[in-house]
Parts: structure tokens; sequence; C-alpha cells
């Protein structure tokens, strides 16, 4: 096959041989038959004749070079080039057509392939699996993400060598890093000493952390870079191995640095470090309960034995986690718990799932949306090579006679096929490289709607080879599809009827493009309807808001004790800052919350209740602590009892009462409309929880963890000597520049090595915690867009077409007495047909569909009655714009002339 | 032409040109020259299919072509075997020895 494409490039060559070769033959011959006696020209016809015709001769060792097919082909092209080059507007919306359709799937395939599909870069990673504890939240504390286990139970993990190669465990952090100069937040990655080598990953200078590195709290100081923070922070110094650096304030030497293209496992935070497990205490300040059974913080990966399948070793670990769970519940520091949840502790199990993903956040939150948008360009893909199929149906019928006379002249029906079937694929080979020239500006785009930080640096606009075969794969995939329907209609055709027919009249062909235009309008109208849904989301969120003000209201996070502060140093500075900060008078107040809005997370648990009778909530309830002037700086109304005061602040031991306030959603839920006030809550659940907190009032709602959410919460004053960092909520008076001006002056002079986030206002917050929704809704109105207009160019042909094929018609119509309306009305009744078919197809189809999307929206039901009449009204109204302008063009029809026609 | 000269057996062609060129290199007008003086004039080569078979062996690399000149001084393609050709003669004159052989036994035996 090789051999032969390369004889196709040295053709000139072989031919030029092969005719001496020839030559040489026919002149001996030639001398051959003189000698025997013959005069010059009858040896001459003698030789040529014996050979048996040189040309036939060509022939047949030219299919030796390349073989049949590949000629075949090679011809095609040729001619296909040739006639597009006469076609140049046609060539033009063909290719334009296919640019779109595979320039945004290549676009969202990339992102799809980066955050959900992309295996790590790692030695056989489809062996990695994750380890988690299902069936307990009870009696453990937990503090990161999902998947969570502790430090100790990775460790004991270690020991099941019967299923596993190697046991790693790993947190996300986000330290204070100095590396000489400031201290910069930086993301790092706390992991057990068997991280690397269980993921198989070298080291690019001095070594990486090992066994070693798992020994005593504080033990082993050290922390390998990530390659690429060794090249952007360290220029790729080879001395770097010996350095140290200041994680958090505590000093840690460098020992290596990773291989390059390895940047952790989680696609949407890189880290630029990592540090043993056994310096927690110094990467997450104040932690200090690294070997408590109880406090899970770490997710644990291990690589499966490669004779032991995924479900043979979660069914080996079982007989050794019961011992260990029935073991457990006999240590003394075991929490002592009610029957209930004792069984139900002793019944849960570990579970393994694949990890050769890694574990992500970003992957949790993003695949489903991504998912959702590459359906959307799939779809439009399809509508794109319907369109091609279109246009080319519409060629084949102009170029009838050019086929026709081929097939006469003894042309294989088959030969015509493929010929019609290579200028699609064709075209959309032309149309997948300037797709793949648009790809990485729509992927910039699309990145540039995920949250800035996190996902921005770790996705990638760029075109790799796996991205560069998809839409190779795809172009030709969507060349076959949309040149099936024209080649078999082609080849299809009764050469007898064809010739006896008059040009231009074929009804077989007209039929299948009413199908594609119909089906077009289908397409369409589902991406239109999915294009409003998410519009109608996005908006009403808007309008919704978070529940509060944002104008005015600015925010930023101090952090002191991951700069070596104690619990009782950070509360004071926090307070000094928020003293200082109050008086400043271009700031009107100013509270703090020990968890941030609007940034996805939340302190959540489970409540117990103690009104008229003791229950427990049924849902977790999302739980922040605040300080006094909290609802006020908000602008939160309360709508019963009391905002905080200063002395609920103080600890219960100074005369501080215990008190909370909850929210209307948690009134109503366990209330049901009677007051709350008065009535005592306390945290978790069981008959062992102490409810002794009053509750002394009820906010209005606001977002906690986003816009969409609508939780049940409850607030808790933030007590004195506990506040060990926090996020500053603060309301200036007219412009925010001076006080933002003050705040930097006052944190820095509270302590000038302080790293202080960045100061951002509200709105932005609600915009970003909106990026998903707005990243869809943008995207859906813009496939929307494009699919109309792809399908209004199909519409608009194929009315064309009619229009011209039946001006004789037409012209009789007219000639007998029919009026201009009449003739309008007969064009547009076409249109208007296949565009009520096309939309009941469509809204079938968003019967189906709905589900897929319905978690995307937001008080909407995928068949919104007015949603789907809004967008049934734009799609009629443009395809009978569409319709009406070879309409009025039949409607003009003058009789004679059309009589005169042909 | 006389009816006496058969044409070459289907299949045949391939390994007389290499059964031929074990013999030393030649140029396509000097293979169709031998097999007529080595077959007595009885094999009659069709001259239009000896092009492309000898195309198709150079191109399974069981010949080697090569311009040099000939010996009325102009320059011919001179094919010439590979060791590959070689192998592959013993093992097509193997395969139609067993075949000769088996019909001889059922001329002999089969009546």
């Amino acid at each position: 096959m090789l051999k032969h494409l390369l004889n196709w490039f040295r053709l000139r060559r072989l031919e030029h041989d092969l005719g001496r070769e020839l030559k040489y033959h026919i002149d001996r011959r030639i001398d051959d038959f003189t000698q025997m006696g013959l005069s010059e020209s009858e040896a001459r016809r003698q030789a040529t004749l014996e050979i048996g015709g040189v040309t036939q001769i060509r022939e047949d060792v030219r299919d030796v070079w390349l073989t049949r097919w590949v000629r075949d082909f090679v011809y095609d092209v040729r001619f296909s080039v040739r006639s597009f080059l006469r076609a140049p507007l046609f060539t033009i919306t063909a290719v334009l057509s296919f640019a779109l359709g595979i320039g945004a799937t290549t676009a969202i395939y990339s992102l799809v392939d980066q955050v959900v599909l992309h295996a790590l870069p790692v030695h056989q990673p489809e062996r990695l699996v994750l380890i988690d504890w299902k069936g307990v939240t009870a009696s453990v504390n937990a503090f990161g993400t999902y998947n969570l286990l502790s430090y100790p139970l990775c460790r004991d993990l270690q020991h099941q060598r019967q299923s596993f190669d190697g046991v790693f465990c790993r947190a996300a952090t986000t330290i204070s890093l100095s590396t000489g100069g400031d201290h910069v937040p930086t993301a790092a990655e706390v992991v057990s000493g068997t991280y690397f080598s269980v993921l198989g990953i070298q080291p690019t200078l001095g070594r990486l952390l090992t066994n070693d590195d798992d020994g005593a709290p504080g033990a082993s100081p050290v922390v390998v870079l990530s390659y690429g923070f060794w090249k952007t922070q360290f220029n790729s110094a080879s001395d770097v191995v010996g350095r140290k650096v200041l994680v958090n304030r505590h000093p840690m030497t460098i020992v290596g640095v990773a291989a390059a293209g390895f940047s952790g496992i989680d696609v949407g935070e890189v880290p630029s470090l990592w540090i043993p497990a056994a310096m927690s205490a110094d990467a997450f300040p104040g932690f200090d309960q690294m070997l408590n059974r109880r406090v899970r913080w770490m997710q644990v990966f291990a690589r499966l034995r490669p004779d032991v399948t995924l479900a043979e070793a979660q069914a080996g670990l079982q007989p050794w986690f019961k011992a260990m769970l029935a073991e457990d519940e006999q240590r003394p520091e075991f929490p002592k718990i009610t029957p209930d949840r004792r069984q139900r502790y002793l019944a849960s199990a570990l579970e393994l799932t694949p990890a050769a993903q890694g574990h992500s956040p970003l992957r949790r939150k993003m695949s489903q949306p991504l998912w959702v948008l590459f359906g959307a360009t799939g779809v439009l893909l399809a509508l794109a090579c319907l369109n091609v199929a279109g246009l080319f149906l519409a060629r084949g019928s102009a170029r009838g006679r050019e086929i026709f006379t081929r097939l006469a002249l003894g042309a294989s029906r088959g030969r015509i096929g493929r010929q019609l079937l290579s200028d699609s694929i064709l075209v959309a080979i032309g149309g997948g490289l300037l797709g793949i020239l648009l790809a990485p500006v729509v992927m910039g785009a699309l990145i540039a709607f995920l949250p800035q930080g996190t996902a921005a640096n770790a996705l990638q606009s760029t075109l790799n080879p796996r991205l560069l075969l998809f839409a190779i794969l795809v172009s030709v995939g969507a060349g076959v599809l949309s040149g099936v329907a024209p080649a078999l209609q082609a080849s299809r055709r009764s050469l007898i009827a064809s010739l006896t027919e008059r040009a231009g009249s074929a009804s077989g062909s007209l039929r299948l493009r009413r199908a594609i235009v119909t089906a077009q309008i289908a397409v369409t109208a589902i991406l239109v309807v999915g294009a409003a849904l998410f519009v109608r989301t996005l908006t009403t969120l808007v309008a919704k808001g978070p529940g509060f003000a944002t104008s005015n209201l600015i925010s930023f996070t101090v952090d002191p004790v991951r700069n070596g502060y104690s619990r009782a140093d950070a509360d004071r500075l926090i307070r000094d800052i928020h003293d200082e900060i109050r008086a400043v008078p271009s700031i009107q107040s100013a509270a703090i919350a020990t968890n941030p809005l609007l940034l996805g997370g939340s302190w959540n648990t489970q409540m117990t209740i103690q009104a008229n009778q003791r229950i427990s909530t049924d849902r977790e309830v999302h739980i922040n602590a605040v300080s006094p002037e909290f609802f006020t700086t908000l602008g939160v109304k309360m709508v019963a009892g009391r905002d905080f005061v200063e002395r609920d602040t103080l600890p219960a031991s100074e005369g501080g009462l215990c008190v909370a306030i909850v929210n209307e959603t948690f009134a109503k839920r366990y209330f049901d409309g009677r007051s709350p006030l008065g009535a005592h809550v306390g945290l978790g659940s069981g008959p062992d929880v102490n409810a002794a907190v009053e509750i002394v009032g009820v906010a209005s709602n606001i977002s906690y963890r986003g816009v969409r959410e609508e939780s049940e919460q409850a607030y808790f004053p933030l007590v004195s000597c506990a506040t060990s960092g926090g996020t500053f909520y603060v309301r200036t008076r007219g412009s925010r520049e001076p006080a933002i001006q003050s705040i930097r002056a006052i944190v820095h002079q509270a302590d000038p090595t302080l790293p202080l986030s960045p100061i951002r206002t509200l709105d932005e917050q609600v915009s970003r915690s909106l990026t998903t929704e707005r990243m869809l809704a943008a995207l859906s109105t813009g496939f929307g867009a494009l699919a109309l207009l792809l399908s209004l160019v199909g519409l608009y042909g194929v009315v064309s077409f009619t229009v011209a094929q039946r001006t004789r018609e037409i012209g009789v119509r007219m000639a007998l007495g029919a009026t201009r309306l009449a003739t309008l009305w007969l064009v547009l009744r076409d249109a208007l047909v296949m565009t009520t078919v096309g939309i009941a197809i469509a809204l079938l189809s968003i019967r189906a569909l709905g589900r897929v999307i319905e978690s995307q929206l937001y008080e909407v039901t995928p068949t919104d009655p007015p949603t789907i009449a809004i967008a049934t009204v734009l799609l009629c109204s443009a395809t009978l714009m569409a319709a009406l302008i070879p309409a009025r063009r039949a409607s003009a029809v003058n009789p004679a002339d059309a009589l005169r026609l042909e | 032409m006389p009816s006496a000269r058969f044409p070459i057996p289907q299949g045949t062609l391939d390994m007389l040109i290499l059964q031929i060129l074990t013999l030393g290199p030649a140029h396509g007008y000097g293979i169709a020259q031998r097999l007529n003086q080595i077959s007595k004039s009885v094999i009659q080569l069709n001259q239009g299919s000896l092009y492309p078979a000898l195309h198709r062996l150079e191109h399974k690399k069981w010949l080697k072509g090569e311009w040099r000149q000939s010996e009325t001084g102009r320059d011919a393609k001179f094919y010439s075997l590979t060791p590959a050709g070689r192998k592959q003669l013993a093992t097509e004159k193997n395969e139609w020895a067993r075949l000769a052989g088996a019909v001889q036994v059922i001329f002999d035996e089969g009546t």
C-alpha cells in the first residue's frame, strides 16, 4: 500500500522508463522481422501486432504500480478538483459549512478530551483505581473535596498486596511559598512516599519522594518540584537540588524535579510541588491529625496487580476491611455512638472505581455541560453534512447531462457514485483543514469561559496529534455521510429515462432534498429551543441574583495560619484588621465569614432540632460562622428575630450566649410555618447530639455555594479566640477604589508578609459562579444561530430550485388567470409544509432529549410552552423569509416569457 | 500462427520468467527470445502479458531491474533474480512438481 502511494509520486519517471523499455523491445522485433525479409513498415506492423497494443500494456503495468483503486481515486480527485474550481461559490459554501461544523466539534472535543477522557501520562494508567469508603458519614471529620480517607487507612491498604501492586494517597492544597523572595500562594499536592513509584514517574533531576519520606510527622522536610515550576521559577537551574524553600514559613529542601509532562493527577489543579504527607502539619497549618484514623482528608489510589480484576480486588479487600472495622471499634478513642450508627459503621465497605484519568473536582463539575455541548456540536456537524448533501444533490441535477453522458459512454454506476463520494470527501477534508485552523480560536474562547486560575492554566488551546486524528476522522466521516445520498441517487438513475427527460426535472432528487431540508429544520428547531432554554436559565438566575445587593460590595480573604500564626495570634490579627477597616470613612460596614460565599464550597452537616419534639434534619444543612453585622453588611433582611450582636461572640464561659440564625428555607422545611425562634439546635444527628443552641433569628435566603442553590442554611456567631481566618465582606461608600487602597494599606501594616487574596467585587463573583450557565447559554445561542443559517441556506436552495423548475407551469397558471398571490402561496406552501413537519419532529425529539439537559436548567422545563412557542415563531418567520425571495421571483414571472422557455 | 503452439498456462508465466533468469540477467526482449528457443517454440508467449508480469515481479522484489548497455549497444532494462526471487522459484518448482506428479498418477491409475 505504502509502496503504491510512493509510486504515485514517481509516476512520471516510471512512465518514462516503461516507454523506453517497450520501445527497445519493439525496435528489436522490427530488426528481427526486417532480417527475416519483411519491409520496414511491414516489420513495424508485425511487431506492434505481436505485442498487442502498447497502450493496453501501459495500462496493465500502471495497475501493477498503483493498484486499480488508487489509480481510480487519483483520477477522481483530479477530476473533483477541476470541477470545484469551475464552481467556486458552491465550493466555498460547502467548505465553510464543513469548517464551521468540524471546527466547533474539534474545539469542544478537545475540552472533553482534556477534562474528561484524558488518561494520566503515567505508566499503565488503566490499572489505577480510586478507593472509596461507602456507607459511612458518621463519626468522622473530613476536609477536602470528595472520596476522602484517612492517612492511616492508606498505610493499612499498602499491605494489601494480594490486590494491589501499590497504594498512594494525596490531598490538594494551596501553600504560601517563598523561593527566596515574596510569599506567593502556590498549588501543591501533599502525597504519600509511594506516590511517584506507584504512578511510575521518573525524576528529571535528583530524586523523587520514596517510602523513607513516609516517616514520623515532621521527619522529612523535603519537596519535589514539578518540571513546569522548575523551568519557570528556577530557569531550569541544574543546581536546584539542595536549595531551601519556605512552605508556609517552614524551611524545606528541594530533593528533585519530576519528569516533564507530569502535572499531578487533577486536570483542574496543577501542583507546583509535592510535599510528603509526613509534613502535613506544615502544609495545612495547625493540622496535627495526620495519624488520626477518624480524620479523612486524602484521596487514596491503588495500582491493581496485573492478574487481578477490579471486582476481584474489591472482593479481596472486604474480609480484611471488616476485621479492621471491628478492631477499630474496640479502640479506646473510638467515639461513643448509638447502636444504629454502630451497625451502619460495621456494614460500610470499600469501593474501587477505575481512575485512569485521576481525580478532579473540575471534571465532576464540567463533564455534564461539556457532553451536552459536544452533543450540540455533533448535531451542528450533522446539519453541515445535510447542507452539503443538499448542495451536492442540487449540483447533481445540474450536472445530470454530464453524468448521463458518462454513463452512456460506459462508465459503471459504481464508478460514478464513487466519483461523487470522492467529491464530498474532498470538500470535507478542505473544510476539516479550515476547521482545524479555526479550532484553537474557539478553544481559547471556551477556556476563557472557565473560572480563571484553576482551569485556565491547566487547559490548553493547542492542537495535539490526538485532536488532529479526531478532526481528520470526523472530516472523512462527514464527507462519506454527506456524499452517500447524492452518490446513491446518481447511481440509481435509469439511463434511458434520464436521457429522455428534459433538463433539470429530476423529481426523485427533489423529494430527497425536501426530506433533507425538513431534517435540517428539525435539527435547527432542537438547537434553537435548547438555546432558548439555556438563555432563560441564565437570565432567570441573573435576575434572581444571590439574594443580596452586590453593588459596592467587595470581599477578600486572609489566612494568617498559613503564614505561621498560632490560632490565638491569628484571631487577634483578624480582629485588628476588622476594627481598622470599619474605621475607614469610605467603608460603610464590614463583616467576616469563615466560609466564602459563591465559590462552590460549603460546610455542611446534618443537624438536630429540639422544639416541641426532637428531630434530625433529613438533609445536610449548609453552615457558616459569621461576625455581627454580616447580614447588615450584605443587606440581607431579617425576617424574624434579631441579627448577631457583639455579646454573641463571647465564649460561653464569659457569658456569651449559644445562638444561631437560620434561613427562611430552613424555617419552612422544619417548622412548617411556625416560628423557629426559641427552638434549639445542635450539629450532627443522632441521640448523642446536644441540641443547646437557641435560634434567635430568621434571615431571608441568600446564595451560599452558588446562585442556583436554595438550601437550608444555619449561621453561628464567629466566636472570639477561634477565628483563625476568614473572608471579609466590605460594603463601600461610593467608589470602591479608595476603600481597596485603604484595605491593602491596613493589611500590609498589620503584617507585610501576609499574602492578601485579590480583592474582588461581589458582582464579579456572582458572574463567576454562573460561568457554566453563561457558557451554555452563549455557545448554544451561537450554535442555534449557525444552525438556523445553515438550514435557511438549504431551504432557499430547494425553493429556488423548485421555482426554476416550475417556471413553465407557473407561466401556464398565470396565463390561465392565477393571481400573483395564488402563485406566491403555491411556492410558500411548500416551505411551510417542510417547516411544520420539521418542527413537529423536533418537538417529539425534545420530549425525549429533555432529560439530558434538565439538570442544567433552572426554573424552566425542557418542554416549557412559552420557550417552544417563541422558538417556533422565530423559526417559522425565518424560513418564510428565506422562501419569500424565490417566491416573489415566481410571482413576477411573465407568462409569455415562461411559455417561451425551452 | 500454427495451432500446435500452446498458450502459457494460467499462472505459470511468473515461474517461467524466474527460471529463465537463473541463467543470468536479461531484458524483456531477451526473455521472450529465450522462452521461445528453450521451449522449442512449443509455448506461445503473449508478449503483451510479459511486461506487466515483469513489473509485478519487480514490485514483489523477486526481480531487480537495472538499466545497462545491451549487446546492440543501446540501453535496455535488465532484470535479474533477487535472493527472494530465487527462494520463490524453488517453492514454485516444488509445487509444480507435486502437481504434475499428482496429475500423472491420476492419468496412470485413474482408469
